[in-house]
Parts: structure tokens; C-alpha cells; sequence
């Protein structure tokens, strides 16, 4: 038994090394030092979002370079929550707790929301996602993501299906991992409210990161469904297509969200069926001569920021709050940011097609408006299907 | 479910292959190579970094995955049998656990977590039966299991080659003083088996989804396989591999079972454990 | 040099003030600790109960579990389904419910799992993580779909508390595993991973002792699992992923979790190495890698931290332990041998066209020793193994005291007073002389007792580790272990193999005595005729699986048939 005794005394010195590591920080407590804001990301594991943090560092980097806020730099904190729920309970410990940030900024990940917002709520710290996935992000009251999110999007995407293109028979396969089914039925519900139609056939079984989605597709095949409406992350849909191009379905229709946009998926899909359509979140980033994107896009190319939809969330949460902050007469500490989100002015962007504001609402799910593109067989690269936003009607 | 068991076809041939794969280890260098999907894994992607980003034709970077594939194997190989020549197969399996984290988390390292733009070498339907389409790439691992399997059984049981294999296997210690050289045999195992690997998975990777990790896990599957065959038997691997793949299609057109889905090679596998054992047997060994 | 082990006080307190100590220190970093490490430190405490679960399964009993988070899964299942339903008796209660759910899901499991041995609980496990990893996230954990989050105790309620509360758990179930590691389980579950013939020839049951070992195990995990989801406040199913199972298992093995504080060390490194990688800027993927990394080279070089720090630390007395068998015994009387107490009748067994034994007749006689003697593969080891029921396939009858024992099984057959010893080294090397005599002996037995027996065959002291006794001495622990167990027989095959050629008739002085002594009869296998000689009334010989003579002693070794068949080189005799 001596050696737990040993091991306590190693546990301890290892502790206490790195308790002493930690001081190094500094806090922004108020005066004249840095302004602390951080983000708790994917950045590694199975599934990582690396690009809004990045374009977030980026924005902050340029406001430091032009002499900071108020003569204050910005120190942007970027932590790494390794789709470990334990781990992005600490990192929001470490960056709110430990080294005092004002706000949080451009944080993307699948769980931060869910597991942090309590925290953030007693804390009194606001957070502006970059990437909002998880419903907590959208109805709690400490959390108001810059992007649509992928409950709406799915209510624009059938939106986009039923009454632009003209088709029925839509079918849902959802891959459901957390507690999301509520949130994605209550889209379905809100599309079916407005156009009166309802899904010929809804699968909520679809496996998150399966292997072979064969048996799913001719499930929805001999359902009868026309075009297919799915959830998923890119690997997943990649199978998906996959799947349906080696059954010879070459005729579906496929309605999917923000989470597939992306040049990579676009290479890798050979066989898009009747076509891939997606409400692009922010004004697609692939309509390279756009005036909309002309600031982002040259940021992110100087830092080499790889431009996706993650990129576009985290540059516009980064400059919503620069925006706010500024106009913040007298110290600039989390008290008084928190109070100027709560009261801010909406924020008009042409990368968006809703203004945004934080305000005080219980819950921030206000942002209705994507931007439809389509991915056809064979052409590798993502093309604007219409000229102006796509918006879930107002009641 | 006709339909499903069609679908569940390709999988079930990529289950037989493996299984295949990791009942020739356990037999005849006493490994469970839990590793097996995983060198198929990183060879694959370094198939697709080659063809994208050195410009490689398709056909060319996969070659060299699948020779890079078989390397990996064989050096594995090479590591077990020179430190753990004399270990059980508990402890030698167990490297193979440690390499399996290793590729999955390097593999996050080198090529990211975005889906790989995968050029699939064969893509489309081959025929249809009942109006479900049997495509191409089921109808290749199918035949490519059954095709290694035979050609495996007629290596071992027909060739010199073989009749070395099998004595190392069986009597190592009197094969070495025969002068049967113990450790290259292995690593040739340990080789083919990983070009084996790697190439099923190749042709299957382009066609389902190819992130790292659910490639890796296709493991779990082909040991339920490999366990029909008692991890001896390679007639029994393949049919274990192709019912599993079946059945687990079948499972997926019933919404109440999708769960069950998950959990099928699991029951196998504990299903197998209890038929094959309702005799306690003592080995010499222990 | 003192052959007792140390007192009772010593045994069960200084793991008691060593445990509260941990407690105050706990306490105290609770209380000195920055916020943030507070919080980390409990992520620690979450990884090293699970460690020391996995101690007990790959580091004591020797198996591969693959699936330690999954059972961390049912823990946190358990407590946040009972927080959802608002269950009486708070976190405490429901954290103990957690982890006895999780054990039985372990039994569950590795009930099949456990028979054959192997890699089979390798496959079974990493199919399970594999499965439960899917199915949880479809159907997610209770409470996490309307955000009810588990409510910590009140007195622990903030984090600082809670880390307390955290060691405090840690602390109690490494006391736990402390003393489980000493009772009969404990020494089972190292028997088991040394050798299941020899955990079988002791009477105990294979399947109990690994059986025991995984649940415990999985309790663990399960414990674990519950304090995860009051750390976090909800369960996730990201926090059991099938990775972090393998990557916990080859932290496990890298630091050598069956010894208690490596375990915690262990959980040290689980946070302190992605928490470096971070502070280095790595990326965090890195830190699996270097996990593979060190756990190849743990497996590899058969090392690990926590064998390494411990060479260090003791680097004095490393010599081997051997046997004093010099002074002759003291005399007793021997008495004459009575009716015969095992009787095998036409005992024959077939490896398919081999006939290793065919109609064996013998018989040994109460307070007795038979001798068997034999060429090399006249089949004096497979009879062993048959008359202790380790050839179930074998026809013939094998009656102890009148009894049949047919169809038994080989722990059944030690229980009913039939003991056996083996030519190879089957003592396990992680426990002490003592805890091993203790298990084989399966009786209560004075330290007294254990000491004058281990005298008498001029073993080790009790208190000596069998890691650092020779394998002559070794055997003849086992034969002291097996002699306590007070059998009606023991069957001792080669006992002397391993000693020095001049001790042999020293044992065998002591061999002799042996009826007289332990009232055990014995049937005894050796090559030295000399010892044979020395030691048995009665001789048997067996030839091809048959038998060539039997009879007194005398007769039989002038027996022309014996010597011309069986010894060849008669200068021998």
C-alpha cells in the first residue's frame, strides 16, 4: 500500500506542475490587458470543425493588427473538446473559469451547447457560435449561433423540394444521434404546416457512421419515395449516394442540409442522382465572383483558412461581436459585453439573409434563410440554384 | 427481406474476405489481428492521398496502397515475431489492439476526417433479381472470397508451401529444428494477408462510407465470421460472412429492429461461443 | 529470518490510514487546486477507477477486455435513468446501483465468453463496444432528450466538492480491489492468468475466478461510468466510444494497472497527455498515437511502467529465493500402508490412432506412497491427467475411498480430497508463498501451520513473492500448498525436477514422512530411481501405456521383464 502513497505524491507533483503552467494565462479582468474571448471546437477525434474557430482567430488577428478595440488587443482562445463531453465540460472551464473570458466566439462543435449552456447561464457568459449543431444551441438563453442551423435548414430544404421543384414523394431518413429527433420533427411539422404536405415515408433508424447504407436505400426505393431528404455528415451521405448509384437509382432526388456543402464532398460524390440540393446557410462560398463574400473570402485565403461554410460562421460571429464591443462605452469586461449583446441593434450581412441579433430571448433560433445550390452527376463542383434567399415564411 | 438480404451482400463478401483473412492468422501464426481492417484502412487512404495529391492514376495509387497495405502488415508482423515468437496469442492479439488505435488516430493525423475522394475501380449495378439490383462491387467480393478461400485451402493443403505453413503452425518448435524458417513464413503470412485486406477494401471503400474509423471497426463483423469457422475453418468463414452480411441487410428493413442490427455480430458471436463450447475442453498448453 | 507473514494489524492498517491519507490530500487539492484542475483532476479520478477495473481483468486474471466504457455506459444509464425518474436516495445510491448493474451486465457477457479460453473475450468485448456504441447513440441516454442533468449530492454539489467527493470513491474502490486481491477471489484471479489447470488443480473453479474477476471489473467501469455523468451533468454517449475502450485497455497494459498505483498514475496520464499535447500546441490526435506507441512497446518488451518503477525501486534483493534441504528430517513413525483409498480400474485413453493408455489397473494404498515409473512417453503424465480429470474422454473408473469420480470435473475431483501437482511451473508468479498455500489449501490455516510446513520442505518464507522464487522451490510450494489442502491423495508427478541431484534424497526422506505427517496418501510420479527407491512401498511400471509390473518394491525392480523393457541401461539400477 505504500505505492498509492508514491502515486498520490506523483499525481500531485504532475498536478501541481501543470497548476503552475496554468498561471501563465493572465486574466482580463478589466484595465488595460488583453481582452480574453474563447471558443470550445472540434478539433480532433472522428469528427472535427477547425475552420470557424480559424476564421474567428483570423478576424481577431486583423482587429489586432489595426490597433485592437479600444486600444485593447483581442486574445482569442481556441480549445479543444475532442467530441468528448468531459473534455468540452473542462475546456468551457478552462477558458470561462480559468483564464476569464468576456464571451465565447465562434465555438463549433456537435456537443458544446448542450453540456455548456447550463455553465454559461450561471457564469453569466454569452456565446456567439460559429457553428450551432445541437438544439441547445438554438433554444438556450446564453447561445445564439451566427449560423441557420440544421433544423431550419431542414424545413428550407423540404421547402425547397416541395414548392421549387415541384416534387412529391419526399421521404426522410434521419440519422439521429443525441437528442436531435424532437428538433428535426418539429422541422418536418413546420413544413408540413405551411405547404400542407406531408413525408411519404420518414426513417429515424438510419445509423450515424454506419458502413453500408444498401439496405436503408432499398428500403426508401421500394417505399416509393422520389426524392430523399437525409440529415447527415458528409461521410454518411457519400455512402448514401453510393449506395443509390450501385442500386442503379439514378433518378432520386436528394435534399440535403449545410453539414454536406462542402468542395470535398462535391469531388467525391461521382453520381448525384437526379441532383443534390442544399440550402446553403450562408451565401454559398463556391460562387467565387460574389460581392458578398469578396471581404471573407479574402481573409481566409491570406491565412490559408480552407473556405467552407464552417469558415463563413466563425468570420461572422467574430465580426458581429467585434462590431458590438466596439460600441461599448467604458471597460470592456464580461458584465458590459454580455449587456451589449443582450441590447445590440440587429446586424445586417449580405453573407446572411437574416439580420442578426443576440438580445435577450430564451431561446435564438431566428435565423430562417438559406441560399439553394445544387450538386449534378458528374459535374464535381457546387452551382447557385437561385438568385435570391430561400425564407421560411412568417406565419 | 429478400430485398435486404440482397443488399446486405456486398458487406457480407467484404465480412467473408476479412474473415478469411483473420482465420489464416489464427491458424497459422496464432494472432487475432484486430489490426486487419486497419491496415486495409490506412492503405486505402494512402491509395486516395497518392491519386490526388501526387497525381497518380487511379489504378497506380492503388497499387501502391495495396503494396503499402501489405508492408504495414508484414512489418507488424515482423515486430510480433521477433519479440513475442514465444508469447500466447492473448498477449501477441493484444499488440494488435494497441496497433489499431494507432492507425485509426494516425490516419485522423495524415488525412483528416473529411470524407476521401475515393475513385471507385468498379461502380454500378451488375444484374437485378426481384427488382433489387445486385451491383458490381457485391458481386467482386463474393466471388473474391470464395476465390481466396479455395485458392487458400488448395495452398495449404496441396503445396510444399503450404505443408511448411501448416507444420510451423501445428509443431513450430520441430518445424524450426527442421530448418522450416519460422520467422519469414510468418511475415509472408502477416504480408498477404494485409495485401488481401487491403485490396477487398479498396474495391469496397469507394462504394459505402470510408471514413477511418467504421472501416477500422469492419473488424468486428469478420471475427464473428471468422468465429463460425472456430477461427479454423475457412469454408465456414466465408459462409459466415455472407449470412452475417445478409441478415444484417434483412434486419435493416425492419424499423423495430435497427437496433438489433448493431448488435447481430455481437449475438453471433456469443451465440457460437456457447454452441462451441458446451464441453469444457483443456488444451495442453495451459 | 521470520517465515510468518506480517500481523493482521499491518495487513488491514496501513491501507486504512493510507487510504484516509488519500482522502485529506483529496481534500486538499480540492481546496488548493485552481478551478480548472479541479475539474480536470476529476476527469482523472472518472479514468482511474475505470483503470483499475481493467487492472483487475487484464493485469491480475490475464484477459482481454475491450469494452471497459460500455460498461461505464450502464453505469451512467443506471444513474441518469434513476436521476430521470427521480429515484429515492439520492446520487450516492444510484451510483452504487450503477455500478452493481454494470457488473451484471459483465456476468452477462462474459458468462459465454468465459469457457473457452484464448482471445474469445477479446472479440466478444470489442464486439459489444462496438454495438453498444451504435445503439447508443440512436437511443441516447434517459434525461439528455429534455436536459434533465443529474443532480450531484448537496454536501458535493460545486465542482470542488465534487472532486472531493470523487476521491473519496476513488480511494474506497482502490481499497476495495486492495483487499478483494487478498481474499480467495483475488488469489483465483492470478492463478487464472498463470495457468487454468493449475487455478483447477487447487480446487478452484476456472470459471468463477475469471467470472469474478470481469464483474468486478465491470463494476468498476460502472462506478466510473456514474461519476462521468455527475461530472458532466448529462450522459453522452461520446464519452463511451468503442476508441476510447482500446485506448483505455492499452493505457491499462502501458502502466500496468493491476498494481493499484499505477492505475492511478495511469489516469494521470489520460489527462495529462492530451493536456501537454494541448499546451504544446499538438494536435490532440497525437495523443492515441503515442498511447499505441508506448502499449506496442509495453507488450513487446512484456514491461510496463509499473514493473519498471518498481525494478528501480527495489533494486536490492533480486537474488532468487531457492530450497534448504539439507538437514535431514526429523524422525517419525511411519506407519504400515492400509486398504487402498484411490483405485483406478482399466483406465485407457486414445489421441486419435495412439493408444496412450490402455486398461490400467492400480490401486494406492491409505497412508501409503505408490510409485510410478516409466520410460519417457510410457504415459505416466497423461495418467495423471486422467485420474484428475483433466482427459474427460478417458474410459475407465477412478474411485477415491469408494467413491466414483467419474464425469467430475477437475476442480470437483480437488474438492473431494483428489490433489495433483504439475511437472511444469504453475505457480503464479504475482502472488506471495503465503497467499498462494492459502489458495491451493482452500482451508483455514494458522500462520503457524503454513510456516512448519514450508519449513519442513525447506521452502521460502511465507511472506516471500513467488516472482522471486526459483522454479525447484516453486514446485515444492505447491506441493506444501497442495499437502495443507489435507487431500485423501495427492498425486505428485516429478516433484524433484528442478532441484539439485543431492537434494533429491533429502525430499525424498521428507516424502516418505509425508503419509505419517499430513495423513495424505501419494502417488508419485518420478524419473530418479533413487528417489523412488527411497520413498515408495509399492511400485508400478508402465510401458506403452501399459502396465509391466506391479507389486512391492523389491519385486518389481527384480522383475527380468521390468529391466529388460523399461530400463535398458541397468547400471541404473
Amino acid at each position: 500500500m505504500r505505492k498509492i502513497m508514491r502515486s498520490v505524491a506523483v499525481a500531485a507533483a504532475v498536478t501541481l506542475v501543470a497548476a503552475g503552467c496554468a498561471d501563465s494565462g493572465g486574466g482580463s479582468g478589466s484595465g488595460s490587458g488583453p481582452i480574453v474571448v474563447g471558443s470550445v471546437n472540434a478539433l480532433s477525434g472522428a469528427a472535427t470543425f477547425p475552420e470557424a474557430s480559424a476564421a474567428a482567430k483570423a478576424v481577431f488577428d486583423a482587429a489586432n493588427a489595426s490597433g485592437g478595440v479600444n486600444g485593447r488587443q483581442i486574445q482569442y482562445k481556441a480549445l479543444d473538446d475532442k467530441g468528448d463531453p468531459a473534455a468540452a465540460a473542462t475546456a468551457a472551464r478552462e477558458v470561462v473559469g480559468a483564464d476569464n473570458a468576456v464571451a465565447l466566439v465562434g465555438s463549433s462543435s456537435l456537443i458544446e451547447c448542450e453540456i455548456n449552456n447550463k455553465y454559461y447561464e450561471q457564469q453569466k457568459i454569452l456565446s456567439i457560435s460559429g457553428i450551432g449543431v445541437d438544439p441547445a444551441c438554438f433554444n438556450s438563453p446564453n447561445i445564439s449561433p451566427a449560423n441557420v442551423g440544421p433544423y431550419h435548414d431542414m424545413t428550407l430544404t423540404l421547402l425547397y423540394g416541395s414548392e421549387v421543384l415541384k416534387l412529391d414523394n419526399i421521404c426522410a431518413l434521419l440519422e439521429i444521434a443525441g437528442n436531435t429527433l424532437p428538433s428535426y420533427q418539429a422541422a418536418i411539422d413546420e413544413w408540413t404546416k405551411i405547404t400542407g404536405k406531408k413525408l411519404t415515408y420518414l426513417d429515424a433508424t438510419v445509423p450515424y457512421g454506419g458502413s453500408d447504407y444498401t439496405s436503408y436505400i432499398v428500403k426508401a426505393r421500394s417505399a416509393g419515395c422520389k426524392a430523399i431528404t437525409v440529415n447527415p455528415v458528409e461521410p454518411d451521405s457519400i455512402g448514401q449516394l453510393k449506395a443509390a448509384a450501385a442500386q442503379g437509382w439514378n433518378d432520386v432526388t436528394w435534399l440535403l442540409l449545410t453539414s454536406v456543402y462542402s468542395e470535398n464532398y462535391a469531388k467525391a460524390v461521382s453520381n448525384a442522382g437526379a441532383g443534390v440540393y442544399v440550402p446553403a446557410e450562408f451565401y454559398p462560398f463556391t460562387d467565387a465572383a460574389s460581392s458578398q463574400n469578396k471581404e471573407w473570402r479574402e481573409l481566409m485565403t491570406k491565412n490559408n483558412i480552407p473556405l467552407t461554410s464552417f469558415s463563413q460562421g466563425g468570420y461572422l460571429a467574430a465580426k458581429y461581436f467585434l462590431q458590438v464591443i466596439k460600441g461599448i462605452q467604458g471597460d470592456i469586461n464580461r458584465e458590459s459585453v454580455t449587456k451589449a449583446l443582450q441590447e445590440m441593434q440587429p446586424i445586417t450581412d449580405p453573407m446572411v439573409g437574416t439580420p442578426y441579433v443576440f438580445g435577450k430571448g430564451k431561446t435564438h433560433h431566428d435565423n430562417t434563410a438559406g441560399w439553394p445550390i445544387k450538386l449534378t452527376t458528374g459535374s464535381n463542383k457546387w452551382e447557385l440554384a437561385a438568385d435570391d434567399w430561400l425564407r421560411i415564411p412568417k406565419n | 427481406m429478400l430485398q435486404g438480404a440482397l443488399a446486405g451482400l456486398a458487406a457480407g463478401g467484404l465480412y467473408a474476405v476479412l474473415a478469411v483473412c483473420l482465420t489464416l492468422m489464427s491458424r497459422l501464426v496464432r494472432v487475432v489481428n484486430f489490426a486487419q481492417s486497419a491496415t486495409g484502412m490506412f492503405g486505402c487512404y494512402v491509395a486516395v492521398y497518392l491519386s490526388v495529391h501526387a497525381g497518380l492514376p487511379t489504378w497506380a495509387a492503388t497499387v501502391v496502397g495495396i503494396l503499402l497495405g501489405g508492408a504495414l502488415s508484414a512489418l507488424l508482423g515482423w515486430i510480433i515475431s521477433t519479440w513475442l515468437a514465444e508469447a500466447d496469442i492473448g498477449t501477441r492479439s493484444a499488440v494488435t489492439v494497441a496497433v489499431l488505435l494507432l492507425l485509426i488516430s494516425l490516419s485522423f493525423i495524415l488525412f483528416g476526417n473529411k470524407p476521401q475522394p475515393f475513385h471507385p475501380i468498379l461502380d454500378g449495378p451488375a444484374f437485378s433479381v426481384n427488382g433489387v439490383v445486385v451491383s458490381q462491387v457485391t458481386v467482386v467480393t463474393v466471388v473474391l472470397s470464395v476465390a481466396i478461400a479455395v485458392g487458400c485451402r488448395a495452398l495449404l493443403g496441396r503445396t510444399s508451401f503450404g505443408l511448411e505453413l501448416r507444420a510451423l503452425s501445428e509443431r513450430p518448435t520441430t518445424a524450426e529444428l527442421m530448418g522450416i524458417p519460422a520467422k519469414p513464413l510468418a511475415v509472408a503470412v502477416w504480408a498477404v494477408t494485409g495485401l488481401l485486406s487491403t485490396l477487398v477494401i479498396s474495391i469496397v471503400a469507394p462504394s459505402q462510407s470510408n471514413d477511418a474509423t467504421s472501416l477500422s471497426m469492419l473488424v468486428v463483423p469478420a471475427a464473428a465470421a471468422a468465429l463460425l469457422g472456430g477461427f479454423r475453418r475457412l469454408d465456414l468463414a466465408v459462409v459466415g460472412g455472407l449470412v452475417l452480411g445478409m441478415a444484417q441487410g434483412a434486419v435493416a428493413q425492419v424499423d423495430s429492429l435497427s437496433v438489433v442490427r448493431y448488435f447481430l455480430p455481437f449475438l453471433v458471436i456469443v451465440g457460437l461461443l456457447l454452441w462451441s463450447q458446451r464441453k469444457e475442453v483443456w488444451d495442453v498448453a495451459r | 529470518m521470520s517465515r510468518a507473514e506480517s500481523g493482521p494489524l499491518t495487513r488491514f492498517g496501513v491501507p486504512l490510514v493510507v487510504t484516509g491519507a488519500a482522502i485529506v490530500v483529496g481534500y486538499l487539492f480540492s481546496v488548493g487546486l485552481d478551478g480548472y484542475f479541479v475539474y480536470l483532476g476529476m476527469s482523472a479520478i472518472v479514468a482511474g477507477i475505470a483503470l483499475l477495473g481493467l487492472g483487475v481483468v487484464t493485469g491480475s486474471a490475464g484477459m482481454v477486455s475491450l469494452c471497459q466504457l460500455t460498461f461505464a455506459a450502464v453505469g451512467a444509464w443506471v444513474v441518469s435513468g434513476l436521476n430521470r425518474i427521480g429515484a429515492p436516495g439520492g446520487f450516492l445510491v444510484w451510483l452504487v446501483c450503477g455500478g452493481i448493474a454494470a457488473g451484471l451486465v459483465g456476468v452477462l457477457v462474459g458468462l459465454p465468453a468465459l469457457r473457452l479460453r484464448g482471445i474469445n473475450l477479446a472479440v466478444v468485448t470489442l464486439g459489444l463496444a462496438a454495438a453498444a456504441d451504435l445503439t447508443l447513440v440512436q437511443i441516447q441516454f434517459p434525461g439528455t432528450v429534455d436536459g434533465v442533468s443529474v443532480e450531484r449530492p448537496e454536501s458535493f454539489s460545486d465542482d470542488r466538492g465534487y472532486f472531493w467527493l470523487g476521491t473519496i470513491v476513488l480511494a474506497l474502490c482502490c481499497l476495495l480491489v486492495h483487499f478483494l486481491r487478498r481474499t480467495r477471489w483475488g488469489s483465483g484471479w492470478q492463478a487464472v492468468a498463470f495457468s487454468e489447470r493449475g487455478t483447477a488443480a487447487a480446487g478452484a473453479s476456472v470459471r468463477t475466478s475469471k467470472l469474478s474477476a470481469f464483474a468486478v471489473s465491470a463494476a468498476l467501469g460502472g462506478v466510473a461510468g456514474g461519476l462521468l455523468t455527475g461530472q458532466v451533468g448529462l450522459a453522452f454517449p461520446a464519452s463511451f466510444t468503442a476508441m476510447q475502450s482500446l485506448a483505455l485497455y492499452v493505457l491499462a497494459i502501458m502502466s500496468g494497472a493491476h498494481l493499484i498505483d499505477m492505475a492511478v498514475f495511469g489516469a494521470v496520464l489520460w489527462v495529462a497527455v492530451p493536456e501537454l499535447l494541448k499546451r504544446w500546441g499538438v494536435p490532440q490526435d497525437w495523443g492515441f498515437v503515442v498511447f499505441g506507441l508506448l502499449g506496442t512497446h509495453a507488450l513487446t518488451t512484456g514491461g510496463n511502467l509499473g514493473t519498471a518503477v518498481r525494478e528501480l525501486w527495489r533494486r536490492r534483493s533480486k537474488e532468487a529465493a531457492g530450497v534448504e534441504l539439507t538437514a535431514p528430517p526429523a524422525e517419525v513413525d511411519v506407519p504400515p500402508p492400509g486398504e487402498p483409498v484411490l483405485v483406478v480400474r482399466d483406465l485407457s485413453v486414445n489421441f486419435g490412432e495412439v493408444k496412450a493408455l490402455s486398461g490400467v489397473h492400480l490401486a494406492v494404498p491409505s497412508n501409503g506412497v505408490l510409485g510410478v515409473i516409466g520410460p519417457n512417453g510410457a504415459g505416466k503424465s497423461t495418467l495423471v491427467d486422467i485420474i484428475s480429470g483433466f482427459l474427460p474422454q478417458a474410459t475407465g473408473a477412478v474411485e477415491l475411498d469408494g467413491r466414483s469420480l467419474n464425469g467430475l470435473s477437475p476442480t470437483r475431483r480437488a474438492r473431494a480430497g483428489l490433489r495433483r501437482t504439475f511437472q511444469q511451473d504453475r505457480v503464479p508468479a504475482g502472488l506471495t508463498v503465503g497467499a498462494y498455500v492459502r489458495f491451493v489449501a482452500r482451508r483455514r490455516l494458522s500462520s503457524s501451520e503454513i510456516t512448519e510446513a514450508l519449513e519442513f520442505f525447506g521452502c521460502p518464507p511465507a511472506r516471500t513473492p513467488l516472482r522471486r522464487v526459483d522454479v525447484g522451490a516453486r514446485r515444492l510450494v505447491e506441493v506444501v500448498g497442495h499437502l495443507l489442502a489435507k487431500p485423501k491423495v495427492l498425486l505428485l508427478d516429478e516433484p524433484a525436477a528442478g532441484l539439485p541431484h543431492e537434494e533429491h534424497v533429502a525430499l525424498g526422506a521428507r516424502l516418505r514422512q509425508v503419509p505419517a505427517r499430513f495423513g495424505v496418501s501419494v502417488l508419485l510420479i518420478e524419473h530418479d530411481l533413487d528417489l523412488v527407491r527411497s520413498v515408495c512401498d509399492t511400485i508400478t511400471v508402465l510401458d506403452f501405456g501399459q502396465v509391466l509390473a506391479s507389486g512391492p518394491q523389491a519385486e518389481v525392480l527384480a522383475n527380468p521383464e521390468v529391466l529388460k523393457a523399461y530400463m535398458g541401461e541397468t547400471e541404473l539400477l
